[in-house]
This record gives structure tokens, C-alpha cells and sequence, in this order.
């Protein structure tokens, strides 16, 4: 085995001096991601610092990185924009080196007239977006990370944005990529409008969260603009099971709203404080031609009036037009956030996002909340328990569970304390319920002790996927595919 | 050395529903946290014993049942004992009749020092701590944004309070009652893994009226010295948001309305 220093000469060989970061700062910072944001903004991350990042300019630089790494067992860990949550960029390898995308920042082609655009994993949602908007059109993809997050860490993760009802999630947007394999391969999916040419094998990338491959370029579907037309629909109403009902009326009679969310009331207070007077808030946007607009706001309002008992009032569709122009955070928030946590013993809440047919997610709303409530050891520390659905499908939505708590513990142990515990009860009654634990955060290291769970005997084809791609086990040590040595030293 | 913490458990401010339709507090799931000067209160005592070789440190506090978990925090860090007054006659109780319940169960026991916080953020009397002096007969000093380490021993206290104008040093014969601001900026420990689910119920007595010799009648509402009138709930006014852009439009909109407020 190389050692560190090895290590370095030989990326030295490999690349210029400003493509190698060794920087103490920044690989403490490269150590974990968002999951342990607190216990890393108190410098007291627990698991060790990755020997460097760096920074290829091609994809050929990327496929002799990986067969380098491949050849000595050196961890890899694919690095977009740094907005992953669960785990998913920490580092649980002393030798380890992160390949980040910085430099594979080119649009390389918008093409309006097939509607879709092509570009390197390294370059950012939110310019690609300004980008498009000058020619009249939009990505159709917004996650609350829109202004830091790039392509390759969005399609790697199987990310999904505010509008997906109507757009899709990322898998429904990629219609072709570039990748890189461990023993360097280097595979082009080329784009098509649809092919019935063997399985689809975009899903091998998409969603493998870096234990696969390293996507280099993309090509997604881009959509006609029409912000003119948007309409905004707010109301506030009783319970979320109600707001479940109408959600399911709107999309299963046929209509897309971009936005369709329901907030139970403890969530509704953190989004719509000036507004909500203690009730659940159900929000709704439609958008795309002035037609569709028009047809889909008269479906909102039927379903809405079919379950009129349940709905206490419609408010000023103005309202959900501001909230939803703040939403986003900027790098700035993250800054902000992160000097914030340094000051206080606090930071804001944490998430566990779930799905599940529209029958079942009420049940296992229910059933976590009372569960949390009643079984979680530090429930006295709980300052705020709700959740929102905020993706919805033609055979059912999501479950945003989201959590405030008082911090009575050091910042190294606060996501096994506190976190830790109430996800996996999240967990254990979504798939119980036959639900997916992971709707959009993918799985990343802390919720890989479930990812047989989650696929049961499908698992065995994940399992043949990571042994012929990645048999040497150097892409994202930890992530996804369980790892019983680091899950007993960083969870357990 | 025993340092004895009195302490308070008040609502969580920051974190309440209102109803706005029957202008009340919805008090169902009101939490309860431990009082910002109190916890200071409790985190110098801490302080005290981790220089100290054989310090005890005791907390009591007059709270319903329910602050058992936050009670056993306190252990977890390093409290020997914690005292929970609690019995359903003393709901309502005012500062004087709370005071007295205290100090029947003070009056009882041995300590070089008492220690409290200044101000609860929920009445923001701040009447308690000195009413204890007084039941007490001790001497009682409040507002305390330093005390002096190094000087603290069972005889005496050196200890820094600021008012408005000035700041004074006093020297305190102990035993006495001191009252902490958070100011002095002492904070609570963190308790490590291993000791988050440390069994500490032996740690806790909780005692009644009954237990302290109180006749139903001497506490509570019947008790207090202070009759409510009547109460009435603040009213929460249902603010409009106005969002402005960065530009021209926005600076001029918020200009008119600071100047509008007199801020500028």
C-alpha cells in the first residue's frame, strides 16, 4: 500500500500543482458533508481527513485518477457541490483522495430546438438555469440547493427539485451521460429521445451516489419558460390527511402542478408563521402554458371544494408566490449557518424524507409521529416535530418528516443521539409499510444499514452491479453498499 | 463544600403556539426548559466542583413531574442530587408562597452556599431569590456577572454586579443566597454517549406538601399573598410582510418606513 506521500508524488505526476489541494482547512472540510455540519462548524469531526482533493480538467484526467486509485486501494470520493446530506461525501478511509468537478465547468451545448442541453458535471444548476432563461427556457429543476449544487453530484445523487410534479426528478430529465469507472473505463450514453435497446442502463450512474463511476457530462431535457403565467394556490387546512386527499385528487385525476405540498401545522409555523394560525398549509403552483394553467387551477379548486369540509380557508396566492421566491439557499445561508452553529449549541433541524403509495403514507405519518413522541429517549429535547409532502406521483407521494431539538450533548455525539435514533424510527415504520426510506437525499453511509431492507431481494442485483463495476471496493467506501466496520465504528 | 442550586423550569419562550382565534396560549404541549440564569446558576456550581475536591452540588427546584428527564440531565453532568417539589396544591402559587415552599425544604439542610439565577424569562419578577434570603435569614445578592474563582470558599464570596452606571465588587459572608446573571457566562457541560442514558432516578427525590409539613391552604392560589384579578392574554397582532427587491423601488420603501418609525 502507498503511503501518503507516495500518494502525492504520484498525483504530482499526474497533475498541475493547482489541481492538487492539500490544504488542512479544506480537507477537514472535505472530511464530511452536511450530516455532521454541526459536529464539523465545532471542529470535532471524528473521522479522518482525506489525503487530498483534486481537481481534473478532463475526463481523461478523471479515468487515469481512478485506475491510479483502483490500482493501490485508494478510497474514492466523487465531490460536486458539497450539498449532501446523509453521509454520502464523508470520508470513513484514512487513504483517500476526493475528485471534485471544479474544473469540468463547461456548458458545452444548449440546443433548443431538441429542448435539451449538455454539460460537465462540474457546472452549477443555477447557471445553467440564467443561461437558459435567456433563451426562454428553464432546467425544470430546483432543489432548495439550486444556487450550489452541480450536475454531477444532482444526477449521482438521484436529486429531485421544488417542481417536480410537474418536471420529474433528475432520472426523468437525463437522457444521456458520460462516466468513468473504477479500472478507468470510460462509457458515453448517448442521446436519444427513447430506445428499447436492452435495460436502461442511465440507472447504472444515476443515483450510484460515487460507488460506481464518476459522471463527467450529461445531457438533460430542457422545457419552454413561462413564468408569466404562473398561479399560486394557498389554504389552509385542517389536517394533513385532508391535504393528502386533495393532493391525490389533483394528480390522479390527471393534472401537474409544478408545486403540490401539504404542510402539517408544526411545519406550516417554521414556513408560513404570518399565516397559518395553527393549521396544516396545502400549496399549490401552476405553471407552463396559459391552456395547462388554466386547467390545472380549475382541477386545484375542484379538488379543493370536493374536500371542502377539511379545508378551513384559501389564502392570498400572493403569499405562496413570496414564500416560494425566498426558499432557496444561497452559499451565503451555508456561511451564515455554519457561524451560527459555531456561536450557539443549536442549528437548525434536520431532515428524513420517505415515500410511499397515497394509502400508506398517511398511515406511516401517524405512526412516526406518535412513535417519536412516545419511544424517543430525548423526546423532552424535541422543539418542533411535523413534516410536509412536497412530490407527488400518480401512485403516491412523499413524507418530509422535519425536526428541531434543544442540543444536551456534545457536538460529536448530537446525529447519534438525537438524529440517529429518530430516523431510524422514520425508517423502520416506512418499510415496514412497504414504503422507500429514501425518497430524495439518497442513502449515503447513514442510512446504509438499511439499504438491504430497502431492496430485499433486489439487493442481489445492486450487489452484482458494485462487484463487476467497482471489485476492488475504492468508490465511496461506505456509501450505499453497507459496510460493517465502518458502521460499527461511526454509528454504532 | 455544598453548593445548593435553586433553580426554575419555564416555559420555552421561543418555541409556543398561540390561538389566535381565543387569544390564548395553547399550553398543551408547552415544553419546559431550564431558565437561562439558572442553567449559568448550575454551570458555575459545576465549575466549583471541578476545582474543588469533595464539593457537593444540589439542585432543587419547585416544577410538576414532568421535568424529570431534564432533572436527570443535570445529573448526568455531574449534579449529586436533585430535589423536585412538586404536588398538585402548588399550582398558582405566587413568589411568596413558591419562596416559602423552597425554603421549608432548605431550612432543613445543610449548604455553604446557595446559588440561583437572577432573572426567569418567563415572569421576570425576580422576587424568589431574595424572598429566600429573607425565609432564610441570609444575606442575598443579585444581578452577579463574576464571581471570583479563585477567592470561593465556604467563608467567602468575591462577586462583580453591573448595574446601569457602574460596576462594584462585594465581598459576601457565606453562607448566602447568589443570584447569577447569564452574563457571567458559565455554560452547562455536554454529556458525552456513554452517559446519555446513565440510570440516575436514585439521584432524585421528589417530595410534597405534605412531606414539608405544608397544609394545602399555605400553598397555591389559597396560599398566595398576590390575588390575579384578572388576567388577559397579550394580543398577537397578525403582521403584513412586505417584500421589496435590492433596487431603487426597495431602498425607497424601506427608507419611507424607518423614517415613517422614527428610526431615521
Amino acid at each position: 500500500m502507498l503511503n501518503t506521500d507516495m500518494i502525492l508524488k504520484t498525483l504530482a505526476d499526474m497533475l498541475l500543482p493547482d489541481q492538487i489541494n492539500i490544504n488542512e482547512d479544506e480537507l477537514y472540510d472535505a472530511a464530511a458533508d452536511r450530516y455532521k455540519k454541526y459536529a464539523k462548524a465545532k471542529k470535532v469531526l471524528d473521522v479522518p481527513s482525506p489525503i487530498a482533493i483534486v481537481y481534473p480538467k478532463n475526463t481523461e484526467q478523471v479515468s487515469k485518477l481512478l485506475m491510479f486509485c483502483n490500482e493501490h486501494g485508494i478510497n474514492v470520493i466523487p465531490r460536486g457541490g458539497k450539498t449532501a446530506t446523509e453521509g454520502g461525501l464523508e470520508n470513513w478511509k484514512e487513504n483517500t483522495i476526493v475528485i471534485d468537478a471544479l474544473n469540468l465547468n463547461e456548458i458545452i451545448k444548449i440546443d433548443t430546438y431538441n429542448a435539451q442541453a449538455t454539460v460537465q458535471a462540474g457546472v452549477a444548476l443555477q447557471n445553467l438555469e440564467d443561461e437558459l432563461r435567456k433563451v426562454g427556457f428553464t432546467t425544470g429543476h430546483s432543489p432548495q440547493s439550486k444556487p450550489v449544487a452541480k450536475y454531477g453530484g444532482l444526477v449521482s445523487t438521484r436529486s429531485i427539485g421544488q417542481f417536480s410534479t410537474l418536471y420529474g426528478g433528475i432520472e426523468d430529465m437525463v437522457v444521456g451521460l458520460e462516466c468513468v469507472f473504477p479500472d478507468g473505463h470510460i462509457a458515453r450514453i448517448k442521446n436519444v429521445s427513447r430506445r428499447a435497446g436492452g435495460p436502461d442502463i442511465r440507472h447504472i450512474a444515476i443515483g450510484n451516489e460515487g460507488s460506481l463511476c464518476f459522471i463527467t457530462e450529461v445531457t438533460i431535457k430542457i422545457f419552454r419558460y413561462y413564468p408569466e403565467n404562473n398561479k399560486f394556490y394557498g389554504y389552509l387546512v385542517k389536517d394533513v390527511d385532508t391535504g393528502i386527499k386533495i393532493l391525490r385528487e389533483v394528480i390522479v385525476n390527471g393534472f401537474k402542478p409544478s408545486v403540490s405540498r401539504i404542510y402539517s401545522e408544526e411545519d406550516a409555523a417554521q414556513h408560513f408563521y404570518h399565516f397559518y394560525e395553527n393549521k396544516c398549509v396545502l400549496v399549490f403552483m401552476a405553471e407552463g402554458p396559459k391552456g395547462i394553467v388554466q386547467a390545472t387551477g380549475e382541477a386545484i379548486e375542484e379538488a379543493v371544494a370536493k374536500f371542502g369540509d377539511g379545508v378551513v380557508k384559501q389564502v392570498d396566492g400572493q403569499l405562496i408566490a413570496d414564500w416560494f421566491n425566498h426558499l432557496n439557499w444561497s452559499q451565503k445561508d451555508i456561511d451564515d449557518e455554519i457561524e451560527g452553529m459555531i456561536e450557539n449549541d443549536s442549528h437548525a433541524g434536520f431532515t428524513t424524507e420517505i415515500s410511499a403509495d397515497w394509502e400508506t403514507i398517511p398511515k406511516i405519518y401517524h405512526n412516526v409521529i406518535e412513535r417519536v413522541r412516545n419511544e424517543f429517549s430525548r423526546a423532552h429535547d424535541i422543539t418542533m416535530l411535523g413534516g410536509h409532502s412536497s412530490h407527488s406521483y400518480i401512485n403516491g407521494t412523499n413524507m418530509y418528516f422535519v425536526y428541531n431539538y434543544d442540543i444536551h450533548c456534545a457536538p460529536e455525539d448530537e446525529m447519534i443521539i438525537y438524529h440517529h435514533p429518530i430516523q431510524k424510527i422514520i425508517v423502520e415504520e416506512t418499510l415496514k409499510a412497504g414504503g422507500s426510506m429514501c425518497h430524495h437525499h439518497g442513502i449515503g453511509k447513514y442510512r446504509s444499514e438499511w439499504t438491504l431492507m430497502e431492496h430485499g431481494t433486489a439487493y442481489y442485483m445492486l450487489e452484482k452491479l458494485k462487484q463487476a463495476f467497482d471489485p476492488k471496493g475504492i468508490m465511496n467506501y461506505g456509501t450505499i453498499f453497507p459496510q460493517e466496520e465502518g458502521i460499527n465504528k461511526y454509528i454504532k | 463544600m455544598k453548593l445548593i442550586c435553586v433553580v426554575k423550569f419555564v416555559p420555552d419562550v421561543d418555541n409556543f403556539r398561540y390561538d389566535f382565534e381565543n387569544n390564548k396560549l395553547i399550553r398543551e404541549d408547552m415544553r419546559l426548559i431550564l431558565n437561562p440564569d439558572d442553567a449559568c446558576a448550575v454551570a458555575f456550581a459545576l465549575k466549583v466542583k471541578e476545582k474543588l475536591a469533595g464539593t457537593v452540588v444540589e439542585v432543587v427546584t419547585m416544577a410538576p413531574k414532568k421535568i424529570v428527564p431534564h432533572m436527570e440531565d443535570l445529573l448526568r453532568l455531574g449534579v449529586d442530587k436533585g430535589v423536585i417539589l412538586s404536588d398538585k396544591a402548588f399550582a398558582g402559587s405566587d413568589t411568596y408562597v413558591t419562596s416559602k415552599v423552597l425554603s421549608r425544604y432548605l431550612l432543613g439542610q445543610h449548604y455553604d452556599c446557595i446559588i440561583t439565577g437572577t432573572h426567569a424569562v418567563d415572569g421576570d419578577t425576580a422576587h424568589v431569590p431574595a424572598q429566600l434570603g429573607e425565609w432564610l435569614g441570609l444575606n442575598q445578592m443579585s444581578g452577579i456577572t463574576k464571581v471570583d474563582m479563585e477567592k470561593f470558599n465556604k467563608a467567602f464570596a468575591y462577586v462583580d454586579v453591573d448595574n446601569d452606571q457602574t460596576s462594584a465588587t462585594y465581598e459576601v459572608s457565606l453562607p448566602a443566597v447568589l443570584s447569577l446573571t447569564r452574563e457571567i457566562g458559565y455554560k452547562l457541560p455536554y454529556v458525552r454517549k456513554g452517559e446519555i442514558n446513565r440510570d440516575v432516578k436514585s439521584s432524585i427525590y421528589i417530595l410534597g406538601g405534605e412531606d414539608l409539613g405544608l397544609h394545602e391552604d399555605q400553598t397555591g392560589l389559597k396560599g398566595s399573598l398576590t390575588q390575579v384579578v384578572e388576567t388577559y392574554a397579550k394580543q398577537y397582532e397578525k403582521r403584513e410582510r412586505t417584500l421589496v427587491k435590492a433596487d431603487n423601488d426597495g431602498v425607497e420603501t424601506v427608507f419611507h418606513y424607518l423614517h415613517e418609525k422614527g428610526f431615521i
